[in-house]
């Protein structure tokens, strides 16, 4: 089992129950939707220590509590203060687990997986339809910067990228793209426990982008960016990967901290920001999409009640949107009353997956609030694109 | 033992089958407290929402003959909430409201699971706050905490363990079903506001009782206003002799205490230095400053040297969001723990001195107190390895515990059969037949927590 390698880990839990927090929605999206002490952190330590004492076997009915997980790593950073025990990697161990021992995962998860190595990305879609969003724009083959949307961005916020390609353009980037050849980066396949391909995908993924000459990738996506950053050299038993791997979150601070665009347009709007687990608590990014924020003139940034190491899941992570829809729903609608107490007309964010689960968020509630990336604020301010895009009730071209 | 699938079936009626499980990978989260103790399953979980809900599982659990135990956060030491043998784990989770908070009256009421932090988080929201509570983190909850009349650091050097002075009334659901209300909410045409009335404090008789003889569905807290200033101290002494008398200083004016909070640790790496954190007491900032500066005055007289109050803030305000490190070295045992007078102190420190340390040779167990209104909670706690050390610490444990408690230290925290259970049994007090004499009056099939605190035999 793939657990065994966390043993020690699963050991050091001293069931203190930091990970649960002091109310079902105060922390943890698992215990806020599923309610049973088996779906904290807690409860997840004990069924991995039975599982190694043989105690009891990855089974289908098990694979809620597992794959229900949503990996926003809220009870990894609780138990930093306690047993420093590594819950999202284990959890990743356990699923892997449950496909390596044939045990029924759910389907869609599987389908994803499916698609992913298949088609190239998540929705299945063709090549033609991937690059899309892209129609109009100009790249610059072999410039070694790598412009990496990912499948949500390509295939869900086609304007959206637009406009984060025309900004980081017309600060000066040299953006290449790999058009039809663009393949999705494998996050599908690690977080499902389809291990057995990863390696292969893996390999392939990379010799593509080392034969382009790409020297840099820069990804709005938190997933392709800690694929590119973190699972790549796992999976190849590496260090680092011979490619940099940038977010946009870094990228946009550089922008502004190097003058390499100008903010002229006041953006005269309450905004406040959305923590993607995968940039905040997994890689301690606060701070560089505030600072863009911030430096937007008229923007009006306020704070959310959860923030940073704090913040709550959107609803997005760990595959629960397509494996379980309604629990992803009910968390992306509690976050969204976080929102909603600021006052706020329009939430930042940026991860496609976040904007997609809080905008759906909005459409259920009917809330008067707009969903945008940092990007799409910073290219208002800038003049590139009209602030019409600002509107709550604005329909995107996608 | 009755049918797992007909229990499941009957649950499912009374609660519907999204809060009932007897599946095994549910269940194994309930096997275990913060304690080495063994695993010890119950056949199903069943997390009820209401008192009607919790009377009718009563019913079934009377009728097929299956013990319930009940579960609060699962902060509990001791083998206090485990399943002693296969039965029901009442998960009271979803019981976790915030009834009403009384501005006027400076009460609270709640339901068993509203955890501390959840009611402090409203509390401060306006100006107030609760009088004392235990160390146990976030999903600590102010029924598990009465229930089994927990104290520990924060305020209870001047409020003592709950239900000294916290506790107003209860709501208990009895093994029969029957609700009773304690205090003057007894009085149906009254209110929640005083503990001691009508007659006999029968508050008294659940608090501490660990759930034996009754659910609680319901609690009216006092609570005060929340303290503008605080002042954290920290310092060191060279001799326990100098903290007892610091001890008595802090507290000798009764009712009017220098500290809501006072804890002593001795690393077992310097069993000579006597570290002590504190939280000075007072609502406005003449009064603090008044009492820090005696406070000081009666360290320095004592020889104590201060230092950096980091440590102090860190504790103290750890409390509810969770201390840091617990569990760096290995996971946590308590041990060697009770109340005693303050002059007793030298009992249990000598115990863990030459015993723990200096004839067992076990070098990793620190010795600890906190002051109460004239007493102590003193303790031993270590941190150890699952599962290689847990026997080990189990048995080690179990010989200390019966060396501190033929001394002058009161037990704390019963718990079951691998608690300090088979030590109240053998001393067969009358205390301990008059608790049996009442056990088997409110619950004569022994349905509530069989085996916590009495075990089964006892009560045929």
């Amino acid at each position: 089992m793939r657990i065994e390698e966390y043993a020690e880990m699963i050991y050091a839990c001293g069931r203190c129950e930091f990970c649960r927090g002091f109310d079902f929605n105060e922390r943890c999206p698992e215990i806020f939707t599923q309610k049973w002490e088996s779906s904290t952190a807690r409860g997840r330590m004990l069924i991995a220590r039975a599982l190694l004492e043989g105690k009891l076997e990855y089974t289908e009915d098990l694979a809620e509590r597992i794959f229900g997980c949503f990996l926003c790593a809220r009870c990894k950073e609780e138990c930093k203060k306690a047993a420093q025990i590594d819950i999202v990697e284990i959890t990743k161990a356990m699923r892997a687990d449950f496909v390596d021992h044939g045990v029924k995962i759910p389907e869609a998860g599987n389908e994803m997986a499916s698609l992913a190595m298949e088609k190239g990305n998540i929705f299945g879609d063709s090549p033609a339809f991937h690059a899309k969003w892209a129609e109009g724009l100009e790249f610059k083959k072999g410039s070694g910067i790598l412009f990496y949307p990912g499948c949500l961005a390509s295939h869900r916020f086609k304007e959206k990228t637009r406009i984060l390609v025309q900004l980081l353009q017309a600060a000066g980037y040299d953006l290449d793209f790999l058009g039809d050849e663009q393949t999705c980066c494998g996050t599908p396949l690690w977080i499902t426990g389809n291990m057995a391909e990863a390696k292969k995908m893996v390999s392939a993924q990379l010799k593509k982008m080392q034969n382009r000459g790409v020297k840099v990738i820069i990804t709005p996506c938190p997933s392709c960016f800690r694929a590119f950053d973190e699972e790549y050299p796992r999976i190849l038993g590496v260090e680092k990967l011979p490619i940099k791997v940038r977010h946009t979150s870094e990228v946009l601070e550089e922008i502004v901290e190097k003058k390499k665009i100008k903010l002229k347009h006041k953006v005269k709007k309450r905004v406040t920001y959305h923590d993607p687990c995968e940039i905040g608590r997994y890689r301690d990014i606060y701070e560089p999409p505030r600072k863009v924020l911030n430096a937007i003139p008229g923007l009006e940034f306020v704070e959310m009640s959860r923030k940073e190491a704090e913040s709550f899941c959107c609803g997005g992570g760990g595959g629960v949107k397509l494996m379980y829809p309604d629990y992803s729903r009910a968390v992306s609608r509690e976050r969204l009353t976080d929102v909603l107490a600021t006052g706020s007309e329009i939430v930042a964010t940026i991860c496609p997956a976040c904007e997609m689960n809080l905008t759906h968020a909005t459409y259920e509630a009917d809330a008067a609030i707009r969903v945008l990336d940092v990007a799409e604020l910073m290219a208002v301010s800038a003049g590139l694109v009209d602030e019409e895009i600002l509107d709550p009730y604005y329909i995107p071209d996608d | 033992m009755a049918n797992v699938g007909k229990i499941t079936k009957l649950l499912v009626k009374v609660v519907g089958s999204d809060r009932v499980s007897d599946k095994h990978f549910d269940l194994i989260p309930y096997g275990r407290d913060l304690s080495p103790a063994k695993e010890k399953l119950p056949t199903h979980v069943v997390m009820p929402k209401s008192r009607e809900e919790i009377q009718g599982i009563l019913k079934i659990a009377n009728m097929h003959d299956v013990p319930i135990y009940i579960r609060g956060g699962g902060t509990s030491h001791w083998d206090a909430f485990l399943a002693q043998e296969p039965g029901i784990m009442l998960d009271l989770s979803f019981l976790n409201a915030i009834v009403e908070i009384n501005e006027r009256d400076l009460t609270a009421t709640v339901q068993p699971n509203c955890t501390w932090a959840k009611l402090d988080f409203e509390l401060r929201k306006q100006g107030l706050t609760y009088l004392c509570s235990e160390a146990g983190g976030p999903a600590m909850t102010i029924g598990g905490s009465v229930m089994k009349g927990g104290g520990g650091p924060h305020g209870t050097a001047k409020f003592g363990f709950h239900g000294n002075q916290d506790i107003i009334t209860l709501e208990m659901v009895l093994p029969n079903g029957e609700v009773v209300e304690t205090g003057s909410a007894a009085w149906p045409s009254a209110g929640k506001f005083k503990r001691q009335c009508l007659g006999p404090d029968l508050a008294g008789l659940f608090i501490g009782a660990e759930g034996i003889l009754g659910i609680c569905t319901e609690l009216t807290l006092r609570i005060r206003p929340a303290t503008d200033f605080k002042e954290r101290l920290l310092a060191t002494m060279d001799s326990l002799d100098k903290v007892i008398e610091f001890g008595h200083f802090i507290n000798r004016h009764v009712g009017d205490e220098y500290l809501q909070g006072a804890y002593l640790w001795v690393d077992p790496s310097a069993p000579d230095v006597f570290l002590l954190m504190m939280d000075v007491f007072g609502y406005e900032k003449e009064i603090i400053e008044h009492r820090k500066e005696r406070v000081i005055e009666k360290v320095k007289e004592l020889g104590g040297v201060f230092g950096d109050s980091e440590p102090a803030n860190g504790y103290f305000d750890g409390i509810l969001t969770g201390l840091t490190d617990i569990f760096a070295t290995g996971v946590w045992h308590f041990f060697g723990s009770g109340s005693l007078r303050i002059d007793d102190i030298g009992v249990i420190y000598k115990i863990w001195r030459e015993e723990l340390i200096e004839k067992r040779g076990y070098t990793k167990a620190g010795f600890g107190g906190n002051f109460l209104p004239r007493d102590w909670l003193a303790f031993m706690v270590t941190n150890y390895k699952e599962p290689e050390e847990s026997e080990m610490i189990m048995k080690l444990a179990d010989e200390i515990n019966e060396l501190v408690l033929s001394g002058p230290v009161v037990p704390y925290g019963i718990g079951g059969r691998e608690g300090l259970r088979p030590i109240v049994e053998a001393r067969n007090t009358g205390y301990y037949r008059l608790l049996k004499v009442i056990k088997k009056a409110v619950d004569p099939k022994n349905i509530l927590q069989r085996g916590i605190f009495i075990p089964k035999e006892e009560l045929l």
